[in-house]
């Protein structure tokens, strides 16, 4: 059973570039992907129009059902929960308030003019809070955070809306390798325990080849690898991350030697 | 060791820049060309420091105590017009400011038409409007709390709505992105952004409408105002210094005040 079904989707920009040149995938519910590929090679669009960030010029993705339009917006993101690499919290509210700003999809605006939520909105906040190991923090303040602890509570955040699916941009590239340690398995102890989909986009390829149930690799707006992390040979990342300017491969094959 | 070093600007000849210095020798002239029009005569300003000393001289006189009571509540009166047209004027411009925010509006349309209201409101100095309220609802504090209303809320709306123009899209985008509505995005991320800024233009205001208020008796809108201009009329300097004083006073209290809950805003509370 597919949570997310994308078909023969393509992303034009308004400056004519085009970051998706037709992509149709689909994504099995209760999965661990990782998107691969260079800088500039789509992942984060795709992702993007996964929740409604950004709209296909082409195309459509379905999840769960429902096929993503301005219409059901709102309704699809309450189902789909986002992890961002620069964390995207509200560094002037505390931490619980980041949290609790997760449960707003369920919840009217009358109540929120003045920031007022319900008790049971704050014993599910209190409670990912307790599974990110940040129950101590819960009323500082976000900017007083680690960078690793800040996305924990964006991981919080994400878990307090109460998604099918995660999808998490980058999640571990504004962190050091121990705090991206414990944020990649966080994400995997999600997905198999409450059956979330969790779909990441990475540039780390060793952490993908560890974590991941499935490899997707992208080039230049177009899949060009779909696999498990068993099938990610040296010549799979060649075709991945492979580029026009690059006159010789050695720089290629020394950089992926180590990844 | 050189002795002498060469003095030079930071530009590639090491002289100024040739529209710096013409832009300098143009206001210079204008300066120099305007000045007898409006009647800046530094022969006469010279001549005149007696008459400013012989002024200043009669300011050193016994305050009139017995003033003290009637001062106290004219000063009460005048903070309280202060305060209460602040009060208003925060409640009303915060979702004027909303509309007025590029970013933050449901249409450009309402964009263009709440930033010209907040112009209209702010065109006329509060003396002006002042004038009109009090023909319109009579003599008495009323029409001066209406007037500073109005003008606050055509400073702080603008103030706010830019306030919110220059906030950073990444929060916007990750409360939009957990299924926010509308009102919830402006509410959670972009409100908290822009308050900071916001507190701190509403004690700057806060200060200027002290101080605007102090003159709106002028025109029987309440106030120390009337006192103030009567007691000058009247050569009462021994009110006139108490008056000054009380001002000084008032003003800088707010200035500690503001500073004290700015710190407190922007750095947290000290836990």
């Amino acid at each position: 059973m597919s949570t997310i079904s994308i078909e023969s989707v393509t992303k034009r920009f308004p400056n004519g570039f085009e970051a998706l040149k037709g992509i149709s995938t689909d994504i099995a519910a209760g999965s661990f992907t990782v998107i691969l590929g260079p800088s500039g090679a789509g992942k984060s669009t795709l992702l993007r129009l996964l929740n409604g960030l950004e709209t296909p010029s082409d195309g459509s993705v379905t999840i769960d059902g429902e096929t993503l339009e301005k219409a059901t917006l709102r309704k699809m993101r309450s189902s789909v929960a986002m992890v961002f690499q620069q964390f995207n919290l509200v560094e002037r509210l505390s931490v619980v308030t980041n949290v609790l700003t997760g449960r707003l999809a369920h919840r009217s605006w009358v109540g929120s003019v003045f920031y007022l939520f319900r008790n049971e909105d704050m014993d599910i906040a209190q409670e990912t809070l307790a599974r990110v190991g940040l129950t101590d923090k819960a009323w500082s303040r976000v900017d007083k955070l680690s960078g690793g602890q800040q996305q924990r509570v964006g991981i919080a955040r994400a878990l307090a809306q109460r998604p099918k699916v995660i999808l998490a941009d980058e999640p571990v590239a504004s962190l050091d390798p121990v705090a991206s340690e414990e944020i990649m398995g966080l994400l995997r102890e999600i997905c198999d325990r409450d059956g979330i989909t969790v779909v990441v986009n990475l540039h780390q390829v060793d952490l993908a080849r560890r974590f991941a149930d499935r490899i997707i690799g992208m080039n230049s707006g177009k899949i060009v690898f779909d696999g498990s992390p068993k099938h990610m040979t040296q010549s799979v990342m060649r075709t991945i991350y492979q580029r026009e300017d690059i006159e010789d491969d050695n720089s290629l094959d020394l950089a992926l030697a180590y990844a | 060791m050189t002795i002498v070093s060469i003095l030079r600007w930071p530009t590639p000849n090491g002289l100024p820049s040739p529209p710096l210095v013409a832009s300098l020798c143009a206001v210079l002239t204008t300066m120099w060309l305007t000045a007898p029009l409006v009647e800046v005569d530094f022969v006469r300003l010279l001549g005149s420091l007696g008459k400013m000393a012989a002024f200043a001289g009669q300011l050193f006189v016994e305050p009139d105590w017995a003033y003290l009571p009637q001062l106290l509540v004219k000063m009460l009166e005048t903070i309280e017009m202060t305060f209460l047209a602040t009060m208003i004027a925060v409640v009303v411009s915060l979702p004027l400011g909303l509309l007025a925010a590029r970013n933050a509006t449901p249409h450009v349309l309402v964009y263009r038409l709440t930033r010209d209201l907040l112009s209209l409101m702010r065109a006329l100095p509060e003396l002006v409007w002042a004038l009109v309220f009090v023909s319109a609802v009579g003599l008495g504090p009323l029409p001066g709390v209406m007037a500073l209303a109005f003008v606050t809320i055509g400073f702080m709306g603008k103030f706010f709505a830019e306030a919110i123009e220059v906030i950073d899209h990444k929060p916007v985008e990750g409360v939009r992105a957990h299924g926010a509505g509308w009102l919830q995005v402006r509410m959670f991320a972009m409100l908290p952004q822009a308050l900071p800024d916001f507190v701190g233009t509403v004690m700057y205001i806060l200060d200027h409408n002290l101080r605007a208020a102090t003159i709106l008796g002028l025109v029987g809108a309440g106030g120390i105002g009337y006192d103030l201009v009567m007691s000058m009329r009247l050569f009462q300097y021994d009110r006139l210094l108490l008056i000054a004083l009380a001002i000084y006073l008032v003003v800088t209290l707010l200035d500690r005040l503001s500073d004290l809950l700015r710190s407190r805003i922007i750095h947290g509370a000290r836990a």
